[in-house]
């Protein structure tokens, strides 16, 4: 039996790309949902860092009607370092860690955190 | 039609017959030089695959792509100015767009779109002068834009499905590719081959830009959001 050249040629390709591509597709670790909660008191003080080029944490959960007070540590960098809550109005470069946003969600529900440019995301839940 | 045609000729002995050839000459120069450099070195580094598997899997499979049109122009050295305006614009967008993609996925926005532009600026002229100066501006232009915006958009993904995106804008670009071929093949029937690269041709430039690649997103410089 004959085999055509291009019936060849894309049979060893297609080999190929399955045979390296089952080698070099394994999944490694996925990036997980860290929760992290607010600190007592009247303010409550929330402290996120970065962590798989993410914030981490990055689910918060934090009281509805009492100040939230959130500033980013040293190890968030570039633009993950403008700091937005758009259902709340937030939108500030936290240029240091002794930067920080503060305000007081008046409503109950999730809602999402991010940078500027909507590249590290992460959730914030008021209850 | 044409492109049917153009189908069978990938089986004959014209140029169009090698470029399948090619592509598989190109995938196995690569992943052999990968094999050897993840035996010897590349096995120590921690969560290698994890990190750079896949990025490297899809510049090994864009090179595969991109080194056969090279090759398919190069076998007709000289192309009217739209056609060869059209070349410099897609071979420089191109190979400038997803090694920058690549690299601006694992090193950031400078590194990649360092790397993208060089790659996508030098490919962009050296297929692009086909048709003159027109075409190596084009070339140039290409690559320039292309480079930056695949390390850009690579990097604004990083938390928005980047792995799906990367191949989305692999099957797009072999898509962009194949027409190309296709466009050499029809504005080239009447003409004569002036010259064919061989197996040596392919497997330097596969073996090279795999490796330029691999160094560069293992050891290579990169921006704080990846240190």
């Amino acid at each position: 039996m004959i085999i055509k050249k291009t019936t060849l040629y894309l049979a060893l390709t297609l080999i190929l790309i399955i045979v390296a591509g089952f080698f070099l597709l394994s999944k490694g670790s996925p990036a997980q949902n860290v929760t992290g909660n607010a600190g007592s008191g009247s303010v409550q003080k929330v402290v996120i860092g970065m962590k798989n080029l993410n914030y981490y944490p990055n689910t918060i959960k934090v009281n509805a009607n009492q100040p939230v007070r959130i500033s980013l540590d040293s190890s968030v960098t570039g633009c993950l370092r403008s700091f937005t809550i758009r259902d709340f109005g937030i939108a500030k470069y936290l240029k240091t860690p002794d930067d920080y946003v503060e305000f007081t969600p008046t409503k109950k529900g999730t809602f999402r955190f991010a940078c500027s440019m909507g590249m590290g995301t992460g959730t914030l839940v008021v209850e | 039609m044409s492109l049917k045609k153009f189908a069978k000729e990938l089986g004959n002995d014209r140029i169009e017959g090698e470029l399948l050839k090619t592509i598989f000459i190109s995938l196995f120069a690569s992943f052999a030089i990968l094999a050897f450099l993840y035996f010897f070195k590349l096995r120590y580094i921690e969560n290698f695959i994890p990190k750079y598997g896949i990025f490297l899997f899809l510049s090994i499979l864009s090179y595969a792509l991109i080194i056969p049109s090279v090759k398919h122009v190069r076998a007709y050295r000289e192309f009217a100015c739209m056609s060869g305006m059209m070349i410099g614009m897609t071979i420089g967008t191109i190979a400038g767009f997803l090694s920058g993609f690549y690299i601006g996925a694992t090193n950031g926005i400078f590194i990649g779109g360092v790397f993208g532009m060089s790659l996508g600026i030098f490919l962009g002229i050296w297929n692009g002068k086909c048709c003159g100066i027109m075409g190596v501006m084009e070339g140039i232009m290409a690559g320039f834009m292309g480079g930056l915006m695949g390390a850009m958009t690579s990097v604004m993904m990083l938390n928005d499905n980047l792995r799906i995106m990367a191949f989305i804008v692999f099957g797009l670009s072999g898509i962009i590719l194949s027409g190309l071929n296709y466009m050499i093949y029809k504005e080239t029937r009447e003409m004569e081959v002036q010259g064919n690269d061989d197996a040596f041709f392919t497997i330097f430039w596969s073996l090279l830009l795999t490796a330029i690649t691999t160094g560069i997103m293992v050891f290579g410089p990169r921006s704080a959001l990846f240190s």
